[in-house]
């Protein structure tokens, strides 16, 4: 076959599929630049729909109305309307038309997408596809359509699927003409995901961190790019072309505000992640949410930023059995019960949002789902609008789409009643003037009684046709005195056609007869076909005629729990941020200040502002003071952990062995039990790290555990900077192709990355001395090396074998800096003396070794040889449950011979210290921040637990709120257990 | 001069010499050969009331006489320990010493065997006497390991070892302790379904085996050849060994209750993290339960902070017999009189949290005739401390296992105490 035959079978194809989808309805909207094959078209295009009910906007109903359109546009609406003389004219008594929904963010044409790209200008990163636009990418087989436009839909956003910057959105009509007919605008927004796809392999960015470092990188680099393009142009005599790069030349726009960055949430805190770029870069956010965003509601109030709500909910917890049920979560329980009335709640917080099909499998599920939303209290305006006025406006096709009114789009939706009843259905949706039928009703009615005859009188008698359940035909003919069942009885629509069939008996005949006809008004022309062939025709006149029942309308279960907001939405949250009483005197109690007033017996700490006022004997309360009498007690500054990896999503990213860009802080998510009971243990602060797949890994955060807070509010907003560094067998063994491979690569990658650094830094300097030239490019990774070779990152090093630990050290005086602590250090005590002398701190376990080979030589002592040698040493978890009880950690050391003192300090002023936050916490000393626990004896002892837990002199743990908490739950739980299972059985 | 510098060698050399004498693993102490009695310690007996200003006497490795009375037999070593405790030494019930060594080096470990069913495969046969994870338990008062083969659905039986000796013939107190069974999960209701079915059959097949051999034996039957897996579970039907099948999730301790009740075997649980929601059916039939892992947080999200914490008190107060146990991992060994510790600030009272490794442990696993308390007739396996072991400040000062007095040294303190003096020698330079 050779190539142009194969071209124009093609189109012949192409042209058939289009000519057989038209073939319904009248094509006014053909190309309009095509040449005209075969005969030209030119069925009417003017339509006068009357009699209807008209909502033409949210909360605007003109009843008893007529709507007249004309090539593909709306010429008139309103009840005194004139039916043009040219119109055909559709009698919609008893239906009602609403403006066509607008899918705010869809998938449509986008079903099958190209993955691998390997034309033109690339970026680097697979994951960039920014370059991509809907409306070039949209491939029409399968494309969706259909479905959305079953749904009410007649116009969506289609949006490139794949990868993190995944191409520019476009709005397409949902018709059935060419993909250049249905376009209603382009480069709406660019698609942005803060996961990668994992259609590309697993490369970089393998993880949450990873993918937000690389929008920022890549929101820099379009930046750059356009600075550097500029400047070359201007004058390019002598200087390096910059690179070609499709990506982040479209990106221009985006970069500077002027196009929007429609990021694809998947929870809450994606949310305020994808805003939390704002702090760094002017772009417009758009939102696509997750169901969840009733979570952060109040959060929404106060940024306002455009929403795409999805109506897909989620599915019902698995309560089958009693021991199922144990097994499921408050948060799960609570978000299927409040997931319906997520519209309904940002609704009444005052938010505007548009409505997704996004993420309901069945498209026909998402009216129902709708209706549950409205059940579940969401304004019957406020659902159209998100469905139509609301995406419109956002979409910038308001003045052609989202209502009906003249000169605006004839895309409409006809349904039996109110779109928001159960028992309505969508029966028609009109786009750009064309028609397509989604229910038909019924041509005919069959039901009823019929009184035959025959041309032999043989079976004159009456037919009976009845509806034995909805939409089975069933019914009897009574011959003489003889009543027959029917054995089927079934319609044709189209052909208007009856057919049915029963016993012969009760006739003489043996066998079955079979009766078929045609029906035309109120009489059937047919004939039977008797056993034995003998054919007899017939005919008959209705008797009666039997109405079809109203669809009944689903029982919705009436919603009479009253469940409060939480945050975080699970079990143990609060309803807010503790109180911050203006002062507070704890009287009476053993207090260890872990400063220089050491550890007071029967001394009193007073708390204003939330902050440490006084520690000492006899203090007076002030007034209004909260007091609490801690007799018999004990007070510590509240514990710190400085290695944990909880409530953050994800802890590594593994795709290069350098990130020094990505960062904790990024992907902090307070959904997260854990935090709760660390508290209780009485953890204030940790430092949440990055984790050990990499010699140079990402930057940390410290974080104080206020719990009820959102994820940016968690963080010390004065903490130094700090890195994760990894040493040994973890960041060797990642990978079978990725550098390094021993701890010799290991050394030559970070001495590497720190020469790139000094080189980066040099041109950047020279820069900024001429400003002449092709300014250089930003490189984050580089600017938290070279941060870190300048003593503005401080180093934390994960790290086992004293060899690795030396090296680093060295490495670094090479680079004249120094290393602020080694974590885990399994063998620092080996090198005690060397860590002293270089300055740097070690962060260890209480007990762990043995695990692996460079965990062998594990010494309980390591932590008291280290602090005897005169190292800054701290205890750590690296584990989150152990995090919840480090005093305990602490307590091991005494029995290894540390002094208490000193035991205490290893999760307190020593961790402060490493960390770089002593100025705030660590010790109660005057001015610094009011975080203490109250013990109910010794914190060092095993019979002694945390009775209370305070942060900024808020009191976050009480064990008596605990207990009360507790049976809250217990009593919520099996609320929402029972209320599944009576909605289950409804 | 040169006598001065062969000194200095010989010096250098003796050096080397005490460090290689100062092997990172303890030396095994020889056998008692003398009556010893440590004189005016608080006796804590667990078994009977404390004794203050008590003596202990013991002689060949047995426990002769315990009071404030105490006739010493000529000869006898006397120990003046006044100020100081006496405690039996601890039972881990559940542990990996002697089969695990480096976690994630494979050939170090000898824990799953092939296969899922292994009633036959006895954990003292593979015992490193060598380990260096027995000094490190036994220098926090753990003397007794059951060591207990894991993986499979069967895993074989576990062994009562003694934390002194030079071999893993004179360290076995007892074999043959219980056949581990891993009880199948419940994630999955139809994989449930299969594996209780094959259980049931392994136990069948079993049974029949015992009948076809007896019937043999007692000369009803033709020869029966031997069938080495069936063989190692005929103590169980015999009421000679305990099943103990590890079961965490309500249906799996539920479930596993019925059939040990159907088979008419001795059960104990081990795990038992929702058993607080059956302790009427585990009283009821008298079923004990090994709690592992106290110091750890619940499985849901829901449940208290301190669940696994207060589970021990739970128990006891609802009239179950328990054990605690930490995890099962050798190095970590030390870290089991915490376990206790803290049931202990949770609701356990610290004599019930000392009894849940000592006495519990004992009578659950059928070795209180020789450990478990301090009474006549028992082993002399016990701690000399500062204070309750079950404290974090305590020290343990010196045990003895079975009258051999432990050399203290371990691989923590050999680390310590070499690394020390580069310290101190780096400070004197």
């Amino acid at each position: 076959m050779n190539r142009a035959f194969t071209v124009k079978l093609k189109l012949f194809l192409v042209g058939l599929l289009i000519a057989g989808i038209a073939a319904v309805s009248s094509p006014i909207a053909q190309a309009q630049t095509a040449p005209t094959d075969g005969m030209k078209v030119n069925t009417p295009a003017v339509h006068a729909f009357t009699n209807a009910t008209i909502v033409t906007s949210p909360g605007q109903t003109i009843s008893n109305g007529t709507l007249v359109i004309r090539d593909g546009v709306i010429e008139a609406v309103g009840r005194n309307v004139n039916v043009p003389a040219d119109a055909r004219v559709w009698d919609m008594e008893g239906k009602t038309l609403y403006p066509g929904f607008i899918d705010a963010h869809s998938d449509v044409g986008m079903k099958d997408p190209r993955v691998e790209l390997d034309r033109g200008s690339l970026a680097w990163n697979p994951q960039l596809r920014a370059h991509l636009s809907a409306e070039n990418e949209y491939d029409l087989e399968d494309d969706g359509s259909d479905a959305l436009r079953a749904a009410g839909f007649t116009t969506a956003l289609s949006v490139p699927p794949l990868g993190i910057f995944q191409g520019q959105a476009a709005v397409v009509n949902l018709g059935n003409g060419p993909v250049s007919d249905r376009v209603v605008r382009t480069g709406v927004a660019h698609g942005v995901r803060l996961m990668r796809s994992f259609e590309f392999g697993f490369t970089y960015p393998t993880s949450p961190i990873g993918a937000i470092a690389l929008i920022r990188q890549t929101l820099y680099d379009a930046d750059w790019y356009d600075r550097a393009h500029s400047a070359f142009s201007s004058n390019p005599s002598g200087l390096q072309r910059p690179e070609s790069n499709a990506v982040l030349a479209s990106l221009r726009d985006a970069v500077n505000g002027n196009q929007p960055l429609l990021f694809e949430t998947g929870s809450d805190e994606e949310i305020l992640r994808a805003l939390r770029f704002k702090n760094e870069f002017s772009i417009t956010p758009w939102i696509l949410g997750s169901g969840h965003e009733y979570k952060v509601a109040d959060y929404l109030s106060e940024n306002p930023v455009p929403i795409i709500l999805p109506l897909a909910f989620p599915d019902t917890p698995d309560i089958k059995t009693q021991e199922d049920a144990l097994n499921e979560d408050l948060a799960d329980l609570r978000h299927w019960y409040l997931a319906p009335e997520n519209p309904a709640r940002l609704d009444n917080a005052g938010l505007e949002f548009s409505f997704t099909t996004k993420g309901i499998d069945n498209k026909t599920d998402f009216l129902s789902n709708l209706r549950d939303a409205i059940h579940a209290g969401l304004n019957r305006n406020s659902a159209l609008a998100a469905l139509t006025t609301h995406p419109a406006s956002l979409l910038g096709i308001e003045s052609t789409h989202g209502s009906l009114e003249p000169g605006k789009a004839a895309n409409f939706v006809v349904a039996s009643g109110d779109l928001f009843e159960d028992q309505t259905r969508i029966l028609d949706v009109w786009v750009d003037g064309n028609h397509f039928s989604i229910n038909k009703e019924d041509a005919f009615n069959a039901k009823g009684e019929w009184q035959i005859t025959s041309a032999d009188g043989s079976f004159d008698g009456v037919l009976n046709i009845t509806e034995s359940r909805p939409g089975r035909l069933g019914g009897t003919v009574t011959i003489g005195d003889e009543e027959i069942d029917l054995a089927s009885a079934t319609v044709h629509q189209e052909s208007r056609r009856v057919r049915a069939e029963f016993a012969g008996d009760q006739l003489d005949v043996h066998g079955k007869v079979r009766l078929t006809a045609s029906i035309s008004g109120d009489r059937l022309f047919g004939w039977a076909e008797m056993p034995g062939h003998a054919r007899k025709q017939w005919s008959a006149e209705r008797l009666s005629t039997t109405e079809s029942d109203e669809r009944e309308s689903r029982e919705r279960k009436l919603r009479d729990l009253n469940l409060v907001d939480l945050r975080p939405a699970m079990e143990y949250g609060r309803e807010r941020i503790p109180e911050q009483p203006g002062a507070v005197l704890v009287q009476n109690a053993t207090v260890w200040t872990m400063g220089p007033q050491g550890v007071l017996e029967n001394a009193d700490l007073l708390i204003r502002n939330g902050e440490v006022a006084e520690v000492g004997r006899n203090l007076s309360a002030p007034r209004n003071a909260v007091v609490i009498d801690a007799e018999g007690k004990h007070v510590t500054p509240g514990l710190i952990d400085a290695h944990i990896h909880s409530g953050v999503n994800g802890v590594n990213e593994i795709g290069n062995a350098i990130t020094a860009e990505v960062r904790m802080g990024d992907v902090l998510d307070i959904n997260n039990i854990w935090m709760y009971r660390q508290l209780a243990g009485g953890l204030t602060a940790a430092h949440v790290m990055h984790g050990s797949a990499n010699p140079i890994g990402g930057q940390n955060v410290h974080i104080k555990m206020r719990w009820g807070a959102l994820s940016h509010d968690l963080i010390i907003d004065d903490a130094p900077r700090t890195v994760k560094f990894a040493l040994g067998e973890n960041p060797k063994r990642v990978g079978s192709d990725r550098y390094p491979d021993t701890r010799m690569g290991v050394e030559q990658i970070i001495a590497d990355r720190f020469s790139m650094a000094r080189d980066y830094e040099a041109r950047w300097n020279a820069w900024e001395q001429n400003q002449t030239g092709i300014p250089p490019r930003r490189d984050i990774r580089l600017d938290a090396v070279r941060d870190i070779l300048n003593g503005d990152i401080l180093v934390q090093s994960h790290s086992y074998r004293q060899d690795e630990i030396l090296m680093l050290m060295r490495l670094a005086e090479d680079y004249d800096f120094r290393i602020k602590a080694f974590h885990h250090g399994v063998e620092a005590y080996k090198v005690a003396p060397e860590l002293a002398e270089h300055g740097a701190g070690a962060v260890v376990w209480s007990d762990w070794g043995g695990f692996k080979i460079e965990a062998y030589d594990n010494t309980n002592y390591n932590a008291r040889l280290l602090h005897e040698a005169g190292v800054v040493t701290s205890l750590h978890s690296d584990n989150s449950q152990i995090a919840s009880r480090m005093n305990w950690e602490a307590a091991k050391m005494v029995r290894v011979g540390v002094d208490p003192e000193t035991a205490l300090s290893m999760v307190t002023s020593s961790t402060a210290k490493l960390l770089g936050i002593d100025h705030r916490v660590g010790s109660l000393e005057p001015g610094k921040d009011a975080d203490f626990v109250i013990w109910n004896g010794d914190p060092l002892s095993t019979f002694t637990k945390a009775e209370q837990t305070w942060i900024d002199g808020r009191k976050y743990f009480d064990l008596e709120e605990h207990a009360e908490l507790e049976q809250a739950i217990e009593e919520e739980r099996a609320k929402l257990i029972q209320w599944i299972m009576e909605a289950e059985n409804d | 001069m040169k006598i001065s510098l062969l000194t200095t060698l010989i010096f250098a050399i003796m050096l080397i010499f005490s460090h290689s004498l100062m092997a990172q693993n303890q030396t095994p102490a020889p056998p008692q050969s003398e009556p010893i009695a440590l004189v005016g310690a608080t006796i804590h007996t667990v078994s009977g009331d404390v004794i203050e200003n008590g003596t202990i006497l013991f002689e060949y490795g047995k426990i002769t006489a315990i009071g404030t009375n105490v006739d010493l037999p000529q000869g006898t070593r006397s120990e003046d320990v006044s100020g100081k405790y006496i405690y039996p030494g601890l039972i881990d019930a559940w542990s990996q010493m002697g089969i695990y060594e480096i976690g994630a080096v494979d050939m170090t470990t000898d824990i799953n065997e092939q296969g899922t069913v292994n009633p036959n495969v006895m954990v003292e046969r593979a015992f490193n006497p060598e380990s260096r994870w027995i000094g490190v338990g036994r220098s926090a008062g753990v003397l007794t390991s059951i060591t207990t083969p894991g993986g499979g659905l069967i895993s074989g039986q576990s062994a009562a070892m003694m934390m002194d000796g030079w071999a893993w013939d004179e360290m076995t107190l007892k074999s043959g302790v219980g056949l581990i069974v891993n009880w199948p999960n419940t994630n999955n209701m139809r994989n449930y379904a299969t594996q209780l079915q094959n259980l049931r059959d392994a136990f069948a097949d079993a049974r029949a085996y015992k009948t076809a051999r007896r019937a043999m034996e007692n000369g009803d039957a033709p020869h029966h050849d031997f069938d080495t897996r069936w063989n190692a579970m005929i103590p169980v039907f015999d009421g000679e060994r305990p099943v103990v099948v590890s079961a965490d999730e309500v249906r799996q301790i539920q479930d596993a209750i019925t059939w040990s009740i159907e088979e008419g075997v001795e059960l104990i649980i081990l795990g038992g993290r929702d058993a607080h929601l059956v302790t009427d059916q585990l009283t009821e039939h008298n079923i004990p339960v090994i709690v592992t892992t106290v110091l750890t947080s619940p499985n849901r999200d829901w449940e208290s902070y301190d669940a696994r914490y207060s589970l021990p008190a739970k128990l006891h107060d609802a009239g179950v017999t328990f054990a605690i146990a930490g995890g099962p991992s050798a190095p970590y060994a030390n870290r089991l009189p915490f376990e206790a510790g803290a049931a202990a600030a949770f609701g356990l009272s610290p004599e019930q949290a000392l009894h849940s490794l000592t006495l519990a442990p004992a009578q659950i696993l059928g070795i209180y005739d020789r450990v478990g308390s301090l009474e006549v007739g028992k082993d002399a396996t016990l701690l000399i401390t500062t204070g309750n072991p079950i404290e974090y400040a305590t020290q343990i000062e010196q045990v003895y296992v079975q009258g051999r007095k432990s050399d203290m040294m371990d691989s923590h303190k050999y680390f310590y105490e070499k690394y020390r003096e580069k310290v101190d020698q780096r400070a004197t330079n």
